[in-house]
């Protein structure tokens, strides 16, 4: 067992090949609790083979990782049960309707029927989805669609919550109502973890690293890395650093 | 095991939301059924006939209506010139032509043996040689009247002495195709329910990336697995009786044998065949390739299967290699208790092989669906 | 119609179709695989069928009889005069399919009379093979016959003359009819998903806004797959000719052109599927559910269909497999020309026709 800190994520010299690609290329960083942490990084450089690692989904090829106070390798059931994820991809079920989605990711996470149930009021009256809580998924706008998917991934009360690119193919208004929500999140105690490649995006976070070809080759708050490379926005930052 | 419930909850709410689903799920079988249930007969019936009478003399004529009257043959026709009758066999306007030779008659009497020609299509081998056999049948029949009618032939009929067999259709009296193809229906039409809608269902969330999603819950491959499993093979028992119901209120067919071992041994069944669903979803990126990777095992398994082409007709390594196709013991299973009305105690060799095979394949799947996830 | 847009169309076909490796090799040695299986395993040349005997004679005379039946390659004899009460549980065991009764009295009767009846018992829940047994039984007691009247000479020779397939070998029969099953189903499969897939991916959407008219989408679609088909065909025909000896007595040009017609046949099937269908995975199943056994069963693929009854003779004509069996048969085996196929070119052209024009019906529906 560990003893109770303030970390929520340890992650040491982690790496992942596929094949002779080395998609993550020892990383080494801390995420503290409460924390928003992001991973800005351009396509192809890591985040989500990183993020997937972190969550069970792959396994590393070395390294080591705590989550939520468990090791990645050996206690990803454990790990299962104290995160949330969403992906990039838009993972409720089209076909079933909203209260349906709630109602089984819901089941999934062991929940009991009553607490389904209370969940289920709550997250329609939060996110204003009484008139469509009987209409299919995918009558729903993007923007709907991914609150409500971030709703359901929080069903089960996580302490730590992945983001993966959570707002791609969104407009600007949803994504500035998204991440006014990540910040409420946050502000509740959660720890999020987040990846993007939005700039601005980056700007909000507690506290970033960018990700180059599978290394993470700068790490500190938005305000640290513009001071150091004397720069008025991320973006300037990560073209000096990239580019 | 309150996971699982809701898992089966989800698949039922998909499969009953897709009206054009449930249509093919449940009414395309029957309709199947009735239509295909009369179609399968290796009788050979209403062979398209060509005669050439050469000769237009009472005793070929008298051959000639022998051919026309038996019932065997539609005959299509009379040609004069011989040059033509092969076209009659290359256009498919006839599968046969009966040449009767100029001085038939005459050849007769002086006992010189005359040749009657008969022209065959042989392209369907089995076909010509039944209908070959008709004509040595009418052939051998006017030979006798001809010899008793004409005493003057000199011939003697006393001596032609003939054992003929009596045929009797044990369980299908008339060899009606009804009861032979409805049972191999049924298990054809599970097979591709089952196999089909495992495979794609399980490649399409991961092509949506709600497998992803389930992934990191803490729910278990197994629980995943049985998640599929449950619904499906409750919806293929369901499929079945419906069918069997269906049979009997058209076709006045009823299971002989025990309806209790019928759905037993469908489970069995079943859990082969989603088990290979779920071994080619791990197999398959795209619905396009589960759909092409399980519509080629369901067609190895239907020709193999004994359906329609019987087993003991394969040459020795095919034979051997039926030895693995579930389908071949399901449909024997079936057609035993649905005509014979056999019990468990004769059909243990084919549930065991069921069983093997069901458990076998359920459980590389299962070990395939984590190492792919994992 | 614009040129230049239905070339792109048919390009990003073909990336979709070369990128799938997987869909790929299943696609080309799928029929590989069913040609040699399925030349070598269907044949109608039945044989060990096994039987049991009950001899209530037990003359010289019954047990010639028997040999006459365990004489061949067809029949063997397992079990030697069984009781009658155990022939059910015989069949149900499937330890024997047909048993041999010899009356008591048929060695007086076979030289008194002109005909004795032996009875055989024949296990008929597969009503196939059980027409098989009584087809054998008759050949052999036709033999038998033969040799008991040895001495009565015909008057009549019957001069058999075989055509297209002297052997009567069932390869012959069989081969050519793979062709034409294995391409309907695959093009009408791969035509069925393609569109299905668009649909669920939501890039139908996008070609949609874009200005193409639902023709071009179609031959778009249709042109790449027809390929895919065509050399499909090529590879089975190559294995019928240089595996199994079928010979190619007609028009190689001919064939192509026919094949080109059916495939195109199956392809507007899956097209008209696809077009009404919501999922890849109803498409597929309505494409399957309508393709494999109704071909297999009616199109005179396996069974004749003169055979049939007459309402299934009427159906068996919707089946584009129908008319491409007799084509393909009469092409390879006969060296029919065209003007004797001109019914079935026909009727495929007018099934293609109707099929298609409802598969852009309902593309236009779509648009609308």
């Amino acid at each position: 067992m560990l003893m109770e800190t303030d970390i929520a994520v340890s992650v040491s010299k982690l790496s992942r090949h596929f094949g002779k690609f080395v998609a993550v290329d020892e990383i080494s960083f801390e995420v503290k609790k409460g924390e928003i942490f992001g991973f800005l990084g351009a396509n192809g450089a890591g985040k989500t083979t990183a993020i997937k690692i972190l969550c069970g989904l792959l396994k590393p090829t070395s390294g080591e990782a705590n989550v939520a106070g468990f090791n990645i390798k050996t206690d990803s059931t454990n790990i299962k049960k104290h995160i949330g994820y969403m992906s990039q991809k838009f993972s409720l079920y089209e076909d079933l309707t909203v209260k349906e989605n709630i109602e089984f990711y819901g089941g999934i996470y062991g929940l009991s029927r009553k607490e389904i149930l209370n969940k289920t009021k709550l997250l329609v009256s939060e996110l204003h989805l009484e008139n469509v809580q009987n209409s299919l998924t995918k009558t729903l706008p993007m923007g709907w669609k991914q609150r409500l998917a971030l709703s359901t991934s929080l069903l089960h009360d996580p302490p730590i919550i992945f983001l993966d690119e959570p707002t791609g193919g969104v407009d600007p208004v949803s994504r500035r109502n998204f991440w006014r929500i990540i910040y409420e999140i946050a502000n509740s105690g959660k720890t999020v973890f987040v990846t993007t490649h939005y700039m601005d995006e980056a700007e909000y976070c507690n506290r970033l690293s960018i990700m180059h070809k599978g290394k993470i080759i700068e790490m500190g708050t938005p305000a640290d890395l513009k001071m150091k490379y004397g720069k008025d926005s991320i973006q300037d930052v990560f073209v000096e650093l990239v580019g | 095991m309150r996971q699982i419930f809701y898992l089966v909850q989800k698949e039922f709410r998909q499969v009953f939301r897709d009206k054009a689903m449930l249509r093919i799920i449940f009414i395309v079988p029957l309709v199947q059924i009735v239509i295909l249930g009369n179609a399968i007969t290796t009788d050979v019936k209403n062979i398209k006939l060509v005669i050439q009478d050469q000769d237009r003399t009472p005793y070929s004529r008298e051959l000639v209506l022998q051919f026309v009257h038996c019932g065997y043959f539609k005959t299509i026709g009379f040609e004069e010139s011989y040059s033509k009758l092969s076209d009659y066999l290359s256009s498919g306007k006839a599968n046969l032509a009966i040449v009767i030779p100029k001085h038939f008659q005459r050849h007769i009497v002086l006992n010189k043996k005359p040749d009657v020609q008969v022209l065959v299509d042989g392209v369907d081998g089995n076909y010509a040689g039944v209908a070959l056999g008709y004509i040595s049948e009418i052939m051998q029949n006017y030979q006798k009247r001809l010899i008793e009618s004409s005493p003057d032939l000199g011939f003697h009929v006393k001596n032609i002495h003939r054992v003929e067999t009596e045929p009797r259709f044990w369980y299908n009296p008339n060899l009606e195709s009804k009861p032979y193809i409805v049972p191999g229906i049924i298990a054809i039409m599970l097979l591709i329910i089952t196999m089909f809608l495992t495979s794609m269902g399980i490649v399409r969330e991961k092509e949506i990336g709600t497998l992803e999603q389930l992934m990191v819950t803490p729910i278990r491959s197994y629980q995943l697995v049985l998640g599929k499993i449950i619904p499906f093979s409750i919806l293929g028992i369901v499929v079945i009786n419906i069918a069997m119901g269906f049979i009997y209120l058209i076709f006045g067919i009823a299971v002989k044998g025990s309806l209790l071992l019928m759905v037993f041994e469908s489970m069995i069944f079943i859990i082969s065949t989603i088990g290979l669903g779920v071994f080619i979803s791990t197999i398959a990126d795209t619905q396009q390739q589960a759909l092409f990777l399980a519509w080629f095992t369901m067609i190895c398994f239907i020709l193999l299967s004994g359906f329609f082409i019987p087993i003991a007709n394969m040459p020795h390594v095919i034979q051997k290699i039926t030895l693995f196709n579930p389908l071949r013991y399901f449909i024997i299973i079936l057609r035993e208790i649905y005509l014979k009305g056999t019990t468990i105690k004769d059909l243990i060799p084919e549930t065991l092989s069921l069983v093997t095979f069901g458990s076998c394949l359920f459980l590389a799947a299962i070990i395939r669906f984590k190492k792919k996830l994992g | 119609m614009k040129l230049r847009r239905i070339t792109n169309f048919i390009i990003k076909e073909y990336i979709h179709i070369f990128r799938d490796k997987v869909s790929l090799i299943i696609i080309i040695l799928m029929p590989i695989v069913m040609v040699i299986l399925y030349g070598y395993a269907i044949t109608f040349d039945m044989k060990n069928i096994s039987f049991a005997t009950i001899d209530d004679s037990k003359t010289q005379k019954s047990r010639e009889l028997i040999q006459s039946f365990t004489g061949n390659k067809f029949f063997v004899l397992k079990f030697m005069d069984i009781k009658r009460s155990e022939t059910d549980s015989l069949f149900k065991e499937r330890k024997i399919q047909m048993v041999l009764v010899i009356p008591k009295d048929f060695s007086e009767s076979l030289t008194s009379k002109q005909t004795t009846k032996v009875q055989l018992l024949i296990d008929a829940a597969d009503s196939n093979v059980a027409t098989f047994i009584n087809n054998y039984s008759n050949k052999v007691m036709q033999i038998y016959n033969g040799k008991i009247n040895i001495e009565t000479p015909g008057i009549i020779n019957l001069e058999p003359r075989i055509f297209f397939n002297p052997d009567l070998k069932s390869s012959r029969f069989f081969v050519p009819g793979l062709v034409a099953f294995i391409l309907l189903l695959i093009s009408a499969l791969l035509t069925s998903i393609a569109i299905a897939r668009e649909k669920e991916t939501g890039t139908l959407e996008q070609i949609l806004v874009s200005p193409v008219y639902p023709v071009e989408i179609v031959i778009g679609k249709v042109i790449p797959y027809v390929t895919l088909g065509f050399l499909n065909g090529t590879i089975i025909i190559l294995f019928a000719k240089f595996l199994f000896k079928v010979p190619i007595n007609g028009s190689l040009i001919l064939m192509s052109a026919f094949a080109l017609l059916y495939i195109f046949v199956a392809m507007s099937f899956g097209l008209m599927i696809s077009a009404s269908a919501q999922s890849q995975q109803s498409a597929m199943l309505a494409v399957i559910m309508a393709t494999v056994l109704p071909t297999i069963m009616l199109s005179g693929f396996i069974f004749p269909i003169a055979s049939m009854p007459l309402p299934l003779r009427l159906i068996s004509n919707l089946i584009p497999a129908t008319h491409f069996l007799i084509i393909i048969r009469g092409i390879m085996l006969k060296g029919t020309g065209f003007m004797m196929l001109w019914k079935q070119v026909a009727a495929l052209s007018a099934i293609g026709l109707f099929m298609i024009s409802i598969a852009i019906k309902r593309f236009k529906m779509t648009l609308e």
